[in-house]
């Protein structure tokens, strides 16, 4: 990955070849025998529903593919992260379109990009099964891009004033400061975010491998298949089978990818640079903020101590013209000059946001037309369910929250238990919910609950590690001088946690809590409707209502559930999360 | 008169004024028409105290941040983007933790594309000149900050522009670590061995200028400008404990206090707080953003020398920012606490009595005093009309824009409730965002 083999010359590290590379090179040879393997599926004549072995046999070749799947989404993300994340840093007009797409397109469940996918990249290659695999593999990616993005975003946005400055006079050139500067930069931040990436795309792998769209099965070779196939079944061992592949394949995962990955980016780490913000890598785990998280971090930190910056940002842009490093990429030096002129500027950016009016008002007008046909009837019932949902979210997060909060602030605060938990957690925060279900379902109905009350349950399920992480991160600011003070004090256990452990987890507590109503909604669409055991369950929900639209290819019902959807969690962020959060980020600081 | 003034002009200001909006909505003027030129084969000096506009001055020069008004020249060339004359040096280093310490030196190499040998020699000799052989593999966090400076240094060194910005490139050091990467500097100015013909040198530290510097530009503040040019004709090298190198430092000292509190005619010699309560409109103050038990610090140390001070030796005593000093003293003399004919700081009567006090009686008479001030009636004023006696303090900012439009009305607001909670005078709920007046009960 070191750009510069020339400059180092004699330089050159002493060893050669170690474990790591050893790995490294295991991890490539993998990854090639995964897409060649894949590419051959690609290749195949197209048959939308493949017959999937319940065998042990069969197993390690539907994890492979799968694996293969998942790597191929990371580097489609990757790739969107840094492009977009990139324009959205640099550009004044990009950072404004860029942020309120991302808000809204991080809370559309998979399901809503399903259809348009399938459909588009089926009719895009009829005879080969290249656009159903495309299909699945775009639908990880929705699952995993948007934190990415907004962490590269906002990791370059904090790049210190004095280094970004160091590299204008040293000349460097847009690439050599993104390969110098900015990637260097927001290594360690993007190394972490791809590690929760990866398992948020496995989250949904049940349900972009095996999917109805209409009257037509869609079943790709995978283990999210294999795992959908044996729970309408009902087919015990193989579940178990399919739970045993999943955990070892995260757990090869952990070992042969992420880890050397963090290991390696440690030298990218940046505790020492002034005006960079240290980070611990337990706190990193708790950063797959939601863009609204991340909206209001940023504001507040600019509102407080860069006031002075972002008004010289502003003026600089405002200068040099808030289009110009795009344009610059996509010119040589002769076309930077005619496009420097603030003209051409101008003309740009309203082409840009002529076009863009056009589609959106397009796209508005015809979300309203379809809108419009439902009936009043349709409406209530949309309503009722989505109030059904609603409820169901916020008890997964309460409970989430009574029993997270304790056993992330009991492990915070030892250092010895952090150590034993961290890897464990990594794994069974990576594991896919909706892979456990059947069993979660089991053990309920056994307990005489119905599925009405089951699906929050699996709900939680998904949605409870977002919490534990958050607590966890927020354990470890707990100032030990004041822990000290109180036990000195001799103050009661539970006044110690009522007056300094709680305050001291609130702020991070909100994030987990953005995170997981964020993710409960999301989540909502496997928990409230499913096949098992060849019989199906559903429970009146939104999410249920999504999942009945997309299957039957009702395209009326899964816009108005999917524009319910996304309106009520954005108002949700913006009008209750949003203010609590700059509570808990004025009141609750800890640097005072 | 200026021996260079015939000399071709490396970088110049003509004019120059900057704005930065701040928050309100308001602009806040940094720069005010300022002009400049550096010569070829000079040192010169910007000083000033924090906020005079000195680093945004250097960062204009440098193309980094575009001038609001007026003109940049680089070569008698209007300056267009980043100045390909200049380096830098930058007061956090800037080092690419990621780097070693040779690719951070050859880092700006990269654009250039020169071979593979021209790279290494060019690194090889900077790294040669400020001393850096066997650390070629070293990472910035393995090294002190000296160590990390010369890589700061030599990066900006390897580049062989003719002028070299330093911005505050010792401030972040130990003062011996200071010292030595001080003298190297001027060696490297003085050998002629780089391509370097001038620097210029942003500081606070006013010896750091007098040992460096041909030429030193006093900056003074609300908006910046320049104050005063000061000519250094000392030979190099300089030795700091020499007649002529005292003489120098008293003189910038001088001419700095002026720059910062300069004597306005008073409207009576005995100016005191009775003085202010008579009729005629006396000004709106401005308050000095600092922290009252820091100017009582600073008052106890004119009392431990008898009441009489002389500001540089306070400065040195306390260890403090000699800009800093300055506005404590600009404290105390609005309360009417102290005197400063000249470079003397000299208790009052006032002064004295407040020295000697203990605690409630220094609470007592800072209440006293400081209801005095005229900014401090207005706001209380206002603060009356008002029928729950609480402001929200935006609306408080808003008018304290009013009365001094000048003014960052955010300082002084920081200043007014900071001052006003010691002295009991108002209180402030952060909660609400609320001034209120301090009348012993009113406690949320």
């Amino acid at each position: 990955m070191r750009i510069n083999l020339q400059m180092r010359g004699k330089f050159f590290p002493q060893r050669l070849f170690s474990l790591g590379d050893a790995l490294v090179l295991l991890v490539i040879a993998t990854a090639i025998f995964g897409v060649v393997s894949t590419s051959n599926q690609w290749r195949a004549e197209f048959h939308p529903a493949t017959e999937i072995d319940l065998s042990a046999w069969a197993l390690p070749k539907y994890t492979m593919l799968s694996a293969a799947r998942g790597l191929i989404a990371y580097l489609i993300s990757l790739s969107f992260t840094i492009c977009v994340g990139y324009i959205g840093a640099k550009s004044r007009l990009g950072e404004r379109l860029i942020l309120p797409a991302l808000d809204v397109l991080q809370t559309i469940p998979v399901l809503g990009f399903l259809p348009g996918l399938v459909l588009g990249l089926i009719s895009l290659f009829p005879n080969t099964n290249m656009g159903l695999e495309l299909a699945a593999i775009l639908m990880i990616v929705t699952s995993q891009v948007w934190n990415m993005t907004f962490s590269f975003y906002s990791s370059v946005k904090s790049i210190p004033e004095e280094m970004s400055e160091a590299a204008t006079m040293m000349g460097l050139s847009w690439y050599q400061r993104l390969l110098r500067l900015e990637l260097p930069f927001s290594a360690v931040n993007l190394a972490w975010n791809s590690l929760l990436s990866m398992a948020g795309g496995w989250f949904f792998l049940t349900v972009c491998e095996a999917f109805t769209l209409g009257d037509r099965q869609f079943r790709l070779p995978g283990i999210g298949s294999y795992m959908a196939v044996a729970i309408s079944e009902g087919n015990r061992t193989a579940m178990a089978l399919g739970v045993a592949a999943m955990t070892a394949l995260i757990i090869v995962m952990d070992f042969v990818i992420w880890r050397p990955i963090l290991a390696w980016v440690r030298r990218y780490r940046i505790e020492d640079v002034p005006g960079a913000e240290p980070i611990e890598p337990l706190v990193q785990m708790a950063i797959r903020d939601s863009r609204i998280v991340r909206f209001l971090k940023t504001s507040f930190r600019e509102r407080r101590t860069r006031k002075q910056r972002k008004v010289l940002d502003r003026e600089q842009a405002r200068g040099l013209g808030a289009f110009q490093e795009p344009l610059e990429i996509l010119s040589g030096p002769k076309a930077r000059r005619l496009y420097r002129s603030r003209w051409w500027n101008r003309i740009a950016v309203f082409l840009i946001l002529t076009v863009l009016g056009a589609f959106l008002g397009w796209g508005g007008a015809r979300l309203f037309e379809i809108l419009s046909t439902l009936s009043r009837g349709e409406w209530t019932l949309l309503l009722r369910n989505t109030v059904w949902t609603w409820i169901r979210v916020m008890l997964a997060v309460v409970l989430s929250t009574l029993w997270a909060v304790p056993v992330g602030i009991w492990i915070g605060t030892s250092p010895r238990r952090i150590r034993v938990a961290q890897p464990v957690i990594q794994v069974l925060a990576s594991f896919p919910a909706p892979m456990l279900f059947p069993v979660a379902l089991f053990v309920l109905f056994r307990l005489g609950f119905n599925f009405d009350w089951a699906s929050m349950v699996l709900m939680l399920l998904g949605v409870q590690w977002y919490v534990l992480f958050n607590a966890l991160a927020g354990a470890l600011r707990i100032p030990q001088e004041l822990d000290f003070a109180l036990r000195l004090m001799e103050v009661p256990r539970w006044e110690r946690w009522k007056t300094l452990y709680l305050p001291c987890v609130f702020p991070s507590l909100v994030t987990g809590w953005v995170m997981a109503t964020g993710g409960a909604w999301n989540a909502s669409i496997v928990a409230e409707y499913m096949v098992f055991q060849g019989r199906l369950y559903q429970t009146g929900g939104l999410g249920a209502t999504l999942t009945v639209a997309a299957a039957n290819a009702d395209f009326r019902m899964l816009a108005a559930s999917l524009t319910m959807m996304v309106g009520v969690v954005i108002a949700f962020n913006r009008f209750v999360w949003a203010p609590i959060y700059r509570e808990a980020q004025t009141r609750y600081r800890m640097d005072a | 008169m200026n021996p260079s003034a015939a000399r071709k002009p490396l970088v110049e200001l003509r004019n120059v004024s900057k704005s930065f909006r701040l928050e309100s909505g308001t602009d806040l003027r940094v720069l005010h028409s300022v002009s400049l030129t550096v010569d070829e084969d000079e040192i010169v000096a910007i000083l000033g105290p924090s906020g005079s506009g000195k680093s945004t001055c250097l960062r204009i020069m440098g193309g980094l941040v575009p001038p609001g008004e007026g003109e940049v020249f680089c070569n008698q060339k209007p300056l267009e983007g980043v100045n390909p004359g200049v380096a830098m040096v930058f007061q956090s280093f800037a080092l690419f933790p990621w780097e070693t310490v040779y690719t951070n030196i050859a880092l700006p190499l990269r654009p250039l594309g020169l071979t593979l040998s021209e790279i290494k020699a060019r690194v090889k000799k900077v790294i040669d000149l400020v001393g850096l052989e066997g650390y070629e593999e070293a990472y910035p966090r393995e090294l002190s900050g000296g160590m990390k400076q010369r890589v700061g240094v030599a990066r900006a060194l390897v580049m062989e522009r003719p002028v070299l910005f330093l911005d505050e490139p010792f401030s972040s050091l130990d003062i011996l670590t200071a010292d030595t990467l001080r003298t190297e500097m001027v060696k490297i100015f003085l050998d002629k061995k780089t391509a370097t013909r001038s620097m210029v040198l942003v500081t606070h530290n006013i010896e750091e200028t007098v040992s460096m510097a041909r030429r030193i530009l006093v900056m003074g503040t609300n908006p910046g400008h320049i104050r005063r040019e000061i000519i250094n004709d000392l030979p190099y090298p300089r030795d700091e404990s020499s007649a002529g190198f005292r003489r120098m430092v008293q003189q910038v000292y001088a001419s700095i206090t002026e720059a910062l509190m300069p004597d306005v005619p008073a409207p009576t010699e005995t100016s005191t707080a009775l003085a202010r309560a008579l009729p005629k409109e006396p000004p709106i103050e401005t308050l000095p953003n600092v922290q009252i038990v820091e100017m009582i610090g600073l008052l106890e140390a004119v009392g431990d020398h008898g009441g009489k001070a002389d500001i540089f030796e306070l400065a040195h005593e306390t260890g403090k920012e000699f800009g800093r000093t300055l506005y404590l003293v600009k404290a105390a003399e609005l309360l009417d606490l102290v005197e400063t004919p000249k470079q003397t700081v000299l208790l009052t009567d006032l002064g004295r009595h407040f020295v000697e006090g203990d605690i409630n009686i220094r609470k007592r008479m800072l209440h006293e005093l400081f209801g005095s001030l005229r900014i401090v009636q207005m706001a209380s004023n206002l603060l009356r009309k008002s029928e729950t006696l609480r402001i929200p303090i935006e609306e408080l900012k808003e008018r304290v824009g009013e009365w001094l439009p000048a003014e960052n009305p955010e300082q002084i607001i920081e200043a007014l409730v900071s001052w006003g909670r010691f002295a009991e005078y108002f209180g402030y709920n952060d909660d609400a965002k609320e001034l209120y007046l301090d009348v012993g009960q009113e406690t949320t």
